[in-house]
């Protein structure tokens, strides 16, 4: 079985950036990725799409090809299309790789398994032509695929990108339904002070704006009563803003608030979390190097709590740092040497933060769904049932599996986690921290037990 | 309690269901009580059951540490048989079999039993040999099980390759009316039944101490403050040990991680239970389509209720060779439970060194199935102070020889 110094799971920015850095210093690198080429989500692909389709995705999705390019020569072992399934102690990562199971062990481990965007259980959000905006990026950055008659749902600037680029590849979205009201956007006037830091993205922010107004997308504000109908498939969007209700005819709905960490690889390693109230999501507890309480399990990028790729990749080099002096490849000296500017360019990166937060907090009816409403789609358990649950004397997450299965299915309950935990909390009138999350096991991802059993031949034929 | 009936779900269909009960109240903890029982698993919960029902002592409170069935009864791979070898433990395991069988018309609760038949298959000469001295002896225990052969087994079992090079099936040990029960509904309709009686059942209580006066107990230290009873019995597997530590008595236990783990749901392909135990897996179709498969214990001492792959990868190694089929269904969820292990792999139902102490424990890797049968005849011990049933489980045998030894009929290697 090979060993490796560090062992990175997933090639977005935090990866590409540490797994580059941390070879570059001598260490024994391997790469651990779902996707078949690297970029993550935010580079998605970017080594073939930036030439076909650059311009309309733009120049931030552009820069990823320099992170791609940097990993190329680095010598690290990038092991692309592998599902890293199960991390063990010692540390053995078990992952799937063209429907064959393998394992590595490593000394360190660095989780990069960056974010996921937040569900937003909405009335009709599992019809057929209900996706998130994310999904949509994917299909758009992989295969030029873009929806005719489209709605934008949610808040955040992800949606105004989208929404951005749709128009400019000739297929404007019918509206852009924002739930973020003109009082969120008073509110995060507060943190404009540390947001002008962070100029660039306001700037950015306003760019797109203006380049909507421009392109006659039409936009409502502080939307209510959020419901997608249809019987069959999605047909359209009713809801209420500026005091009138709307109702779109659409083919396509793109949801979207935000994005959360994705904590399944932390949580399953017994890595202690924290509720984040700011970004309304569980955070694993690093310290200022991204060590977890685990040691030898470093945490960088959005899994460590959303900040965006530029923070992503400052984060991940300071991460591989941090590995290469535990290691004794670098001394103490160089270690803070070589990590002031990423500090540096660290804060200003996360200066805006706060401010996006408040501009854009997740939609309230997602967040505390109607009754009737689906959360754990796998199970088809719905929030009514959780409350239900609660007035029945379940108190965490962990007993409503017991319940109703909720978080029992194939998503691993990556998709209904947070929903639930706010559900209980409120319905106990308990802190999310003192509800607590679903103890997440081994498989994070679905494997055959085909793969399962032939990983035992592995071990033997390497054995004899 | 209101009972559940088909007039009750039309009752309640018009009245939009709104008039369900809880189906057993929170309590808090009452100052004192004539029996405490410690656990409220399967076990646990089924002694107090038996203790009101058969015996009439109902000033009874059953106090757990988490919540009730939250641990092995919400763990197990819900097998059901009583083939065992020894006369002791066939009369417990079929007390309990046959329970199942009017369980859910008696405690007014659907626990789903399913009698679909329990296989355990021969893979060996050995296990040949093994299982025609089960079948006889369990002929003269009065409980019906056949050997039957390789053909047979894939009649029953039409999605098993009997032909396999390195596990053949040689033949098999059939009980048709063993089978499944939904575990998590065990717990829940004797927690019910319990809590109709008037009995408490007061979860998030942890025991901290067992008190005493001279020899004898008083009651038990708690989260929620101390409790008094004149009975105590600790029903607590996986944990035996530090409890009855707290009581001033050790116990030959060995707390081990026992594996399982679920598949994606299919449409049904097998509808019986099949063990195989010289790989020590064990696979059953669950309601919901799952392939339920139990794994082996951890090589290794343990507490922690995770999965493990030291032995899964092993165990599914060889049951996709039995099963070509299943190679291509994904895992969805693995998980562990810590069992009780006893030298002879038998369980220990006793008496203790403190006077009022009783102690249900040792159940090994096969506890559910013995849930009401370990139940009334734990009940009649605590009651009584003797059981037929449990006379043989006393913790003395292991001072004195007279061991039960199941460790073959236990289903999994050791």
């Amino acid at each position: 079985m090979t060993r490796v110094d560090l062992a990175i799971i997933g090639a977005g920015p935090a990866g590409m950036a540490a797994a580059a850095l941390a070879a570059r210093q001598g260490l024994r690198v391997t790469l651990l990725d779902e996707q078949p080429r690297a970029g993550g989500q935010i580079y998605r692909d970017v080594d073939r799409a930036a030439a076909l389709r650059g311009d309309l995705l733009g120049p931030d999705y552009t820069h990823g090809a320099t992170l791609t390019a940097a990993l190329k020569h680095s010598g690290v072992d990038h092991v692309s299309g592998a599902v890293v399934w199960a991390i063990e102690e010692g540390f053995a990562l078990s992952y799937t790789k063209d429907g064959r199971g393998a394992q590595v062990m490593a000394d360190r481990v660095l989780l990069a398994t960056g974010a996921i965007e937040r569900p937003m259980p909405l009335p009709g959000w599992t019809l057929p032509g209900v996706m998130t905006a994310g999904a949509g990026q994917i299909l758009l950055k992989q295969s030029g695929v873009l929806a005719r008659r489209a709605v934008l749902v949610g808040t955040g600037p992800l949606l105004y990108l989208t929404a951005a680029q749709m128009l400019r590849a000739g297929t404007p979205p019918l509206a852009l339904v924002e739930t973020a009201t003109r009082s969120d956007l008073l509110g995060a006037m507060r943190h404009l002070g540390g947001a002008l830091r962070g100029w660039r993205y306001l700037l950015k922010g306003l760019g797109l704006l203006a380049e909507l107004k421009r392109g006659g997308v039409k936009r409502h504000v502080g939307a209510t009563g959020l419901a997608i109908e249809g019987l069959a498939r999605a047909e359209a969007l009713s809801f209420s803003a500026g005091g009138k209700s709307h109702r779109i005819a659409c083919d396509t709905v793109y949801l979207h608030h935000g994005v959360v960490p994705n904590v399944q690889a932390a949580r399953s390693l017994g890595i202690a979390h924290d509720w984040n109230a700011a970004q309304a999501c569980f955070l694993p507890r690093l310290d200022i190097w991204g060590q977890s309480d685990v040691p030898g399990i470093y945490v960088a990028g959005d899994s460590a709590g959303i900040g965006g790729a530029k923070v992503a990749e400052e984060a991940g080099r300071l991460a591989a740092l941090h590995v290469a002096q535990a290691a004794g490849r670098i001394t103490q000296t160089e270690l803070d040497r070589q990590a002031a500017p990423l500090r540096a360019t660290l804060a200003r990166e996360r200066a805006v933060r706060p401010f996006l937060d408040r501009a854009y907090p997740p939609c309230p009816e997602a967040l505390a769904p109607a009754d009737a409403t689906l959360i754990c789609r796998c199970e088809e358990v719905t929030a009514g049932d959780i409350r239900n649950y609660a007035s029945l004397g379940c108190v965490g997450p962990n007993q409503a599996k017991a319940f109703g299965r909720a978080g029992m299915g194939p998503c691993q309950g990556r998709y209904c986690g947070l929903t639930v935990t706010a559900l209980l909390a409120e319905a106990n009138g308990q802190t999310p921290d003192a509800t607590g999350y679903y103890r997440v096991r081994a498989p994070l991802k679905p494997v055959t037990l085909g793969e399962l059993a032939q990983m035992d031949q592995t071990a033997q034929d390497a054995a004899e | 309690m209101k009972r559940y009936s088909a007039f009750a779900i039309a009752r309640e269909a018009l009245k939009g269901h709104t008039g369900w009960e809880r189906a057993w109240r929170n309590a808090q903890p009452k100052k004192r009580y004539d029996v405490i029982i410690v656990g409220a698993g399967g076990h646990g919960l089924a002694t107090a059951y038996y203790l009101g029902k058969n015996f009439g002592i109902t000033n009874v409170a059953v106090i757990e540490k988490g919540w009730l069935g939250g641990g092995n009864t919400g763990r197990n791979t819900t097998i059901i048989r009583s083939n065992y070898l020894q006369d002791p433990s066939a009369a417990i395991y079929e007390k309990a079999r046959s329970l199942y069988e009017t369980m859910s018309q008696d405690l007014n609760f659907n626990v789903m039993f399913s009698p679909r038949g329990v296989l355990m298959l021969a893979q060996t000469e050995h296990e040949v040999r093994g299982y025609q001295r089960t079948a006889h002896a369990n002929a003269l225990q009065g409980v019906t099980t056949e050997f039957v052969s390789p053909e047979r087994v894939k009649e029953i079992v039409p999605i098993i390759n009997i032909d396999g090079p390195r596990y053949p099936v040689l033949g098999g040990l059939w009980q048709a009316r063993a089978g499944t029960a939904r575990h998590d509904a065990v717990a829940w309709g004797y927690a019910r039944a319990c809590s109709d009686m008037g009995m408490d059942i007061i979860q998030k209580c942890e025991v901290t101490g067992v008190t005493r006066e001279n020899g004898k107990v008083t009651g038990v230290e708690t989260t929620k403050g101390h409790i008094g009873c004149d009975k105590l019995g600790i029903v607590v597997a996986g944990h035996s040990g530090q409890v009855a530590e707290l009581a001033g008595f050790r116990l030959p236990i060995e707390a081990v991680p026992l594996q399982a783990l679920v598949s994606e749901p299919i449409k049904p392909c097998m509808d019986c239970v099949v063990m195989a135990n010289t790989v020590h897996g064990y696979m059953s179709q669950s309601d919901k389509g799952e392939m339920v498969i139990g794994g082996g214990t951890d090589g290794y001492n343990g507490f922690t209720q995770r999965g493990s792959f030291h032995h899964v990868e092993e165990t599914v190694r060889a049951l996709v060779e039995t099963f070509p089929m299943i190679s291509r269904l994904k895992m969805l969820r693995q998980w562990g439970g810590i069992v009780d292990m006893t030298g002879d792999r038998s369980p220990i139902l006793s008496k203790t060194p403190v006077e009022g102490v009783f102690i249900n424990c040792g159940w090994g890797t096969g506890g559910f199935k013995a849930i009401p049968g370990s139940g009334w005849g734990f009940a009649e011990l605590m009651a009584t102070g003797h059981s037929p049933l449990t006379a043989d489980f006393g913790l003395n045998r292991f001072r004195e020889g007279r061991f039960i030894d199941e460790s073959v009929a236990a289903g999994v290697a050791h």
